[in-house]
């Protein structure tokens, strides 16, 4: 856990930096071929899903596994609003419909610490899949739902940009505010926070809510890429999985950390995934084991650990 | 009657492999605060070595098990070195610890799985061992499910018997009550950690050997005996091999009978709701006093 | 006379079958210096998990300064102006000392200020505990006796009322223990805090306060001023019948 991000101003050329950074990825849709920006929609994707997660599991230690429920519930959100929602709505409505499921559940589960709770934030995702299935099968007779006209890949590319930039806006304004000091005071002593007048639980249910929010935005802002939605296809554990990955990787306590290491993980899935499926999760794997056991904490590490070392020197 | 009673077994037979399964990744979690999302993996592994030994050697399965449990023992130890130990010697903390194994635990389970995959492929694979029926008490069961359902349970109190009676057993049980006491009383983790956690996967073998005689086996088979395992530990409670036994056989039978007045497809979600319920309503276990 | 800062009425604490709290009654008023003594597992800790609403009693009544917090979060006591600090340091390890110390003006002090404004920022905090030079420190980091240090100033931070200290002098030399009795004296003189005090190191504690209450098996024994209770025979009972613990 370091709060050494807490209270830094960013300098004028990070500014600059990122406003080329942003602008480069809005013009993206108009200068790369369609390979190209499926990969960055990947990676927009992720990054968006990995910032959003940091932002409350990697500040409070509570390893959540949800990602996978909220992602597929934002989809279905536009798969049931298909016909009568405009994609931002949809998109909008996904990531509020999530953002109450985390609630409702946070309300339920937030008190339990450890494996236990990322186990039962990972068996939600399952229980959520098992009875939309069992819902649609009994109730609507379908397996999946079909979507025929989806709107533009730029439209979508774009839409997902906003989501993912506005979950980091997020991130970065949470971690220098009030809010972000009390979730970090629960990652490292829950208790000691509540003695120094935090409202514990209510922190972590807002905070949990909130993270919940893009990934149902996300959930439903990429539905529409799959054309055909059903369950095991968008509660896919591998989301939930992945996004985990990504954010312990790259430095679950940073923003920036979540970021660089969706792009390396976007880039390896889809140059790896197609060719050699077996042999791409094995090499994922083994980067996991590795990067846990000698790099524990993510790649943020190796700049920060150079920049304290500056300050030393 | 003769219905209900192979309903009932079908259920006992499912939940005597749960507890199986269960209490290795009990004992890993009790005592090393290792979440083992991979255990279902080793139980996949086991299944396939006696697959092998059957159709390859023509070994009778039965006569395989101890090795398939030996093989396992090793291959758990292996995994143990490289992967848990250098968390345990640098994590500040069980949290720290907690967190980090799991994250391995999922990179184990990505290898194992598709290492299983490029091995021996997708298909689905099976052999057929002492499939004929048995008639007991006007109901029929096949012979190979009685025996697996046999092995199962004496697999359980074995285990049971050995953490009740012997040294090693009581080392065990008093390491996970109080780490600092035992350890204050000369009980050497360097030895126990490693033998504990290659038992746990040598379980886990054993179970998917046994499930080898029973059921077609795949590559993917093992992760739903991981997540039912946890289940079954949320039911016993931590650290209890005796509630893991009660809390398989019956979820076992929850399933089971679950499953006849609703629908199977119904099967996962009646183990999810079971679990959720539990964790929510009590937490510690439901034989927790 | 004025409203207390604490009113704690026959409160009791059972764990199943233990009864760790014994329906113990006591009133705090503002600007009060209160040892609290008793030997090993005589429920000191436990009364001050329930004072500091971390734990809620099984039977009894907790009003701070008038209202009624009986089965309220440890929160609600912290905003109420109950601050404490743990047996074993509980600092924040990976955020500075002054970031510890922010932490409670942020939260339980933030609709208060302290009646002394010398002491209403974490860079005044930590110079009046004299870690002024410890302040971007990571507190993991600290020494164990700056940690407990460290702990009064995050509970100061809360901009208490009421300041529940356990055990300030464990592991700290003879000449540090002085210290801390002088440093817990100023923070009632010049803040005008109630403060209760656990205390192994008994005969500096009872140098230090005007009065003292005794538990024992989870009773309160006895409750005057120091010279009294050291000669109350249910006292000198209690630390020598049992084990002859403490260093009276």
């Amino acid at each position: 856990m370091t709060m050494s991000g807490f209270r830094e101003r960013p300098s004028r050329v990070t500014i600059a930096a990122l406003a080329t950074g942003v602008l480069a990825l809005a013009v993206a849709p108009w200068v790369l071929n369609e390979f190209l920006l499926s990969l960055a929609l990947t990676c927009l994707m992720y990054a968006g899903l990995a910032v959003s997660w940091a932002m409350f599991s990697g500040a409070t230690n509570y390893l959540s596994l949800a990602t996978a429920a909220f992602f597929g519930i934002g989809a279905y959100v536009t798969a049931l609003g298909y016909e009568s929602l405009t994609y931002p709505v949809s998109v909008f409505l996904g990531g509020l419909a999530a953002s109450a499921f985390a609630a409702i559940v946070g309300v339920a589960i937030l008190h339990l610490r450890g494996a236990y709770f990322a186990v039962l934030t990972f068996g939600l995702g399952e229980l959520v899949r098992h009875a939309i299935t069992f819902v649609e099968k009994k109730y609507s007779g379908t397996v999946g739902r079909v979507l025929t006209e989806t709107p533009e890949a730029a439209t979508v590319y774009l839409t997902v940009l906003v989501v993912a930039l506005a979950a980091v806006a997020v991130c970065v304004a949470v971690r220098s505010s009030r809010f972000g000091l009390a979730l970090a005071g629960i990652g490292a002593d829950e208790q000691r926070a509540q003695t120094l007048g935090v409202n514990t639980r209510l922190v972590k249910i807002g905070g949990f809510a909130l993270s919940a929010f893009f990934a149902g935005a996300l959930g439903a802002a990429m539905a529409v890429r799959w054309t055909y939605i059903d369950p095991p296809a968008v509660f896919n554990p591998f989301i939930g999985f992945q996004t985990v990955l990504i954010a312990m990787v790259g430095g679950a306590q940073t923003v920036a950390g979540p970021l660089v290491a969706s792009i390396v993980f976007s880039l390896l899935t889809e140059l790896l995934r197609l060719q050699f499926p077996y042999l791409f999760l094995i090499i994922l794997g083994t980067l996991l084991i590795l990067l846990v056991l000698y790099l524990p904490g993510g790649i943020a590490s190796l700049w920060t650990r150079k920049r304290a070392g500056k300050r030393d020197g | 009657m003769g219905f209900w009673l192979e309903l009932a077994a079908s259920g006992l037979i499912t939940g005597g492999i749960y507890a199986v399964v269960a209490m290795g990744l009990n004992l890993q979690y009790g005592l090393m605060r290792i979440m083992n999302i991979s255990h279902g993996e080793f139980l996949m592994v086991g299944a396939y070595l006696t697959w092998w030994a059957q159709t390859i050697l023509q070994v009778n399965p039965l006569v395989f098990l101890p090795v398939v449990a030996l093989m396992l023992f090793v291959l758990g130890l292996l995994v143990y070195r490289l992967c848990f130990r250098p968390i345990a010697r640098t994590a500040a903390n069980a949290e720290v610890v907690e967190a980090r194994s799991l994250l391995v635990a999922f990179g184990l389970m990505f290898i194992v799985q598709n290492l299983a995959y490029l091995v021996w492929g997708a298909d689905l694979r099976g052999y057929t061992f002492l499939s004929d029926s048995v008639e007991i008490g006007g109901a029929r069961f096949g012979a190979n499910r009685l025996l697996v359902f046999g092995f199962a349970l004496a697999a359980s109190l074995a285990l049971l018997a050995a953490l009740k009676f012997t040294l090693f057993g009581k080392a065990v049980r008093a390491m996970m009550q109080s780490p600092t006491g035992a350890q204050l009383v000369g009980i050497d983790t360097a030895v126990l950690h490693p033998a504990v956690f290659g038992a746990g996967i040598a379980l886990a073998g054993v179970a998917g050997a046994l499930l080898s005689m029973v059921y077609e086996i795949s590559p993917s088979m093992g992760e739903p005996y991981t997540v039912t395992a946890l289940i079954v530990i949320t039911l016993g409670g931590l650290g209890s091999a005796g509630g893991c036994l009660a809390g398989g056989l019956l979820l076992g039978l929850v399933e089971a009978f679950g499953m006849h007045f609703t629908s199977p497809s119904l099967k996962m979600l009646l183990s999810y709701g079971v679990f959720i319920l539990v964790l929510l309503a009590r937490p510690r276990g439901l034989f927790a006093r | 006379m004025a409203e207390p800062v604490l009113r704690a009425e026959e409160v009791s604490v059972h764990f199943g079958g233990l009864v760790a709290v014994d329906c113990v009654s006591l009133e705090v008023g503002s600007r009060e210096l209160v040892g609290m003594i008793g030997p090993n597992g005589a429920g000191k800790t436990t009364l001050f998990h329930t004072l500091s609403g971390v734990l809620a009693p099984t039977s009894g009544r907790l009003v701070v300064a008038g209202e009624n917090l009986t089965g309220r979060g440890a929160h609600i006591y912290a905003r109420s102006g109950v601050a404490r600090t743990f047996q074993t340091p509980r600092v924040f390890a990976a955020m500075s000392a002054e970031e510890n110390v922010r932490f409670g003006l942020e939260f339980a002090g933030r609709s208060r200020t302290h009646a002394h404004d010398a002491f209403d920022n974490a860079a005044s905090i930590l110079g009046f505990l004299g870690l002024a030079d410890s302040a971007g420190i990571p507190a993991g980091e600290l020494t164990p006796a700056k940690q407990r240090l460290l702990e009064i100033g995050m509970a100061l931070g809360a901009r208490p009322k009421l300041l529940l200290l356990d055990e300030v002098a464990a592991g700290l030399t003879e000449g540090e223990v002085e210290l801390a009795a002088a440093l817990i004296r100023r923070v009632r003189d010049e803040l005008g805090l109630a403060v209760i005090w656990i205390e192994h190191a008994v005969r500096v504690l009872m140098k230090s306060v005007e009065r003292v209450v005794v538990l024992h098996q989870g009773r309160m024994i006895a409750d005057g001023a120091p010279q009294d209770v050291a000669r109350d025979p249910a006292v000198v009972e209690a630390y020598l019948g049992g084990e002859a613990g403490g260093e009276a």
